[in-house]
């Protein structure tokens, strides 16, 4: 999903990379407030390994092939968007100007569709579906429409957040001139509905494997019972007073 | 840093530096979404040289020649950055707000 450079005409990768900027901005924002001691190594080897995962393209039918993206997973273990920002730009940085993956005047629309809408959407989809909340004896439980099953909640979260960003990257596309706007969507959404099955086996396990060997590290078991959200710190703060 | 979260990011960054090491292997060599995408909808564009020339274009240490060993070196490499450099950005965060407060 990588948009190399040549794809969108210059002046629209301008207001692609002003939106990623102040996406940034935020972001940062955030995890001033937010990082601490035992995030800090989490977030740099999620990095390592999103890295590691988006360069092993699995085969798809009709020819093609596909990468997951990690955006959903990071999201979903800050409880936060804006993690799942930091952690793709950064590595959507690396992997244009150091291996010529995606290009760089394209970054911005690039961190736009895997970092700011794959996080966003994944996040709040998984909340949607799942909507937890830690009772007042320290117990998490969904009370969303999938409450009961976390698992699929975040599957399917990490699914729409690949299938929709794909959907962005083909609207952007259609902006450009590049694809048309029916055939880029039936193409661009048909390859990343199967390379979002991928994605979201892949979110599960390692969401699970965290839940099993490092449970403190997942921001929902680090909830307090008024608490809905990492991404604002009043809430907390609030409690604490 | 406690011995919990080192153990976390030695453990983290070896199963990055596996999949890294596999990748060569097993990843799929048919083009991605995007690509097939653009080859179906609008080839001439694949023909575009692009603005910057880097490094490790494709995932290849080039001085390593063509084999397998070129895109293990070039994978590990990227695997070292990506954790480096969010390591640093995110220590950085976290220090200024330190400062900040």
């Amino acid at each position: 999903m990588h948009i190399p450079d040549g794809f969108i005409p210059l002046w629209q990768c301008a207001i692609y990379w002003t939106i990623a900027i102040v996406a940034l901005i935020f972001a940062f924002r955030w995890g001033r407030e937010k990082l601490d001691e035992k995030s800090i190594p989490l977030m740099a080897v999620l990095a390592a390994g999103i890295f590691a995962i988006m360069s092993m393209n699995i085969p798809i039918p009709f020819g093609s092939s596909g990468h997951m993206v990690g955006a959903a997973m990071v999201a979903i273990i800050f409880m936060s968007p804006w993690a799942a920002v930091i952690v793709i730009a950064l590595v959507l940085m690396i992997q244009g100007i150091f291996f010529g993956d995606g290009g760089i005047t394209t970054m911005g629309a690039n961190i736009i569709n895997m970092g700011i809408c794959g996080g966003f959407v994944g996040y709040y989809g998984w909340k949607t579906l799942y909507k937890p909340k830690m009772s007042a004896d320290g117990v998490l439980k969904g009370t969303g429409i999938l409450g009961k099953h976390k698992w699929w909640s975040i599957g399917i979260a990490s699914w729409v957040a690949i299938f929709l960003a794909a959907v962005l990257a083909s609207v952007e596309m259609w902006l450009a001139g590049t694809f048309p706007l029916a055939l880029g969507l039936l193409y661009m959404g048909g390859f990343h509905a199967m390379i979002g099955i991928f994605e979201a086996i892949i979110t599960v396990i390692v969401i699970s494997t965290l839940e099993k060997v490092r449970p403190d590290l997942l921001a929902w078991n680090n909830l307090k019972p008024t608490q809905t959200d990492n991404t604002e710190t009043e809430p907390t703060e609030a409690v604490a007073k | 840093m406690t011995s919990k979260n080192k153990s976390l990011l030695i453990g983290g960054l070896i199963i990055a530096l596996i999949l890294g090491v596999l990748s060569p292997f097993i990843a799929s060599t048919n083009p991605d979404g995007l690509d097939a995408s653009a080859e179906h909808l609008n080839p001439a564009i694949m023909d575009n040289p692009g603005y910057w020339h880097a490094p490790f274009d494709n995932y290849q240490v080039k001085l390593l020649g063509d084999g397998p060993l070129a895109g293990i070196a070039a994978l590990v490499i990227g695997v070292l950055i990506a954790l480096g450099f969010v390591y640093v950005v995110t220590e950085i965060l976290k220090r200024r707000s330190k400062i900040d407060n």
